[in-house]
């Protein structure tokens, strides 16, 4: 047992020789290297790792499905505010998209406390309509960061606004 | 226990051990010896080591590998050899967590560079590879105490 523990000392000193060794030759053959590079970096490195993308699952819905079954739903806006301020759906929450940021914690929080009051069991979004559609982009924004059951409006708020006037003069 | 560490027959299974793992680190040495800058940016993209200890560490690690490689494939101070493989695999497997655990999503850089080698993206199959090389650099460390190869074939002339 103590040979073992005296070779194994042994070994472990060989070990440091050989590393101290190896890395002291290796900074003198990095002189004359034709790659060779400084000892310490000048700059900080450009690192650029992708990290992966949250795919969030949103599913296409027709206008005229969502026109009038409001309960249990929530309804977001995706356009600008002024757009909103010119029609939007009846409590519909204005949470506009943004192509280069995601969405802020903020604005997550209010719209949780909105599901929870309304009891919704879907988000239905809706967006300019345009390709892409805001209303998509923001529906996979909104269910990569953890709400399930989100649908996007084909065609946007002015297809969601003809349903829902459609549905009012079926309705009188 | 003691009969089964002095077994001899685990010196003939560790040979190809030995001679795989040193294959291995060669193989694996050669890119980042001939592309020390690629490898530097390698190990800055596991966003670990301080910036100071970035450039060291891609000169002076490929010349290990190489070195202990070549120690283990030879036979001689392979149990030494072992050590800084085994070592070399854990931090290795260390970075390879942090990374996972950053959710990064870069490329390997164990053989080749991450610009070259983008289809050697980390995963759990790369910590699970790593680990098995660190079970076998253990194994020869623990039970390959008469390593057949060049050292004892000199101490039996010697004798």
């Amino acid at each position: 047992m103590s040979e073992s523990f005296s070779t194994m000392k042994k070994s472990i000193i060989e070990a440091g020789v050989i590393a101290v060794t190896v890395f002291l030759t290796s900074l003198g053959i990095n002189l004359v290297h034709p790659s060779r590079i400084p000892y310490i970096a000048d700059a900080p490195y450009e690192t650029m790792v992708p990290c992966p993308v949250q795919e969030g699952h949103v599913t296409p819905a027709n206008p005229t499905a969502f026109a009038t079954t409001s309960k249990h739903v929530l309804f977001v806006d995706a356009r600008e505010k002024g757009d909103y301020d010119k029609w939007h759906y009846p409590g519909a929450l204005l949470l506009t998209y943004d192509f280069l940021d995601p969405i802020p914690e903020s604005e997550l929080r209010i719209m949780a406390q909105r599901i929870a009051a309304l009891r919704a069991t879907k988000v239905v979004v809706y967006g300019d309509g345009d390709d892409p559609d805001t209303g998509k982009l923001l529906g996979i924004d909104i269910s990569a960061s953890g709400i399930n059951n989100v649908y996007f409006v084909r065609g946007g708020a002015a297809a969601l606004e003809e349903a829902v006037a459609s549905q009012n003069r079926g309705a009188q | 226990m003691s009969r089964f560490l002095d077994w001899s027959g685990h010196r003939w299974i560790a040979l190809p051990i030995r001679f795989y793992l040193g294959g291995v680190f060669i193989l694996a040495s050669l890119h980042k010896i001939a592309h020390p800058d690629a490898f530097a940016l390698d190990v800055a993209t596991y966003n670990i080591l301080p910036l100071f200890l970035i450039n060291i560490m891609a000169i002076c690690l490929p010349w290990l590998e190489v070195v202990c490689g070549a120690l283990m494939i030879a036979g001689v101070k392979s149990r030494a050899s072992a050590w800084l493989i085994s070592g070399m695999m854990v931090m290795f497997l260390v970075a390879l967590f942090v990374a996972l655990s950053n959710g990064l999503d870069m490329s390997c850089g164990c053989f080749a560079s991450s610009s070259m080698a983008s289809e050697d993206t980390i995963s759990k199959m790369t910590a699970l590879r790593d680990l098995g090389w660190l079970v076998l650099g253990v194994y020869v460390l623990i039970f390959d105490h008469r390593p057949v190869g060049l050292e004892s074939l000199i101490y039996k002339r010697r004798k």
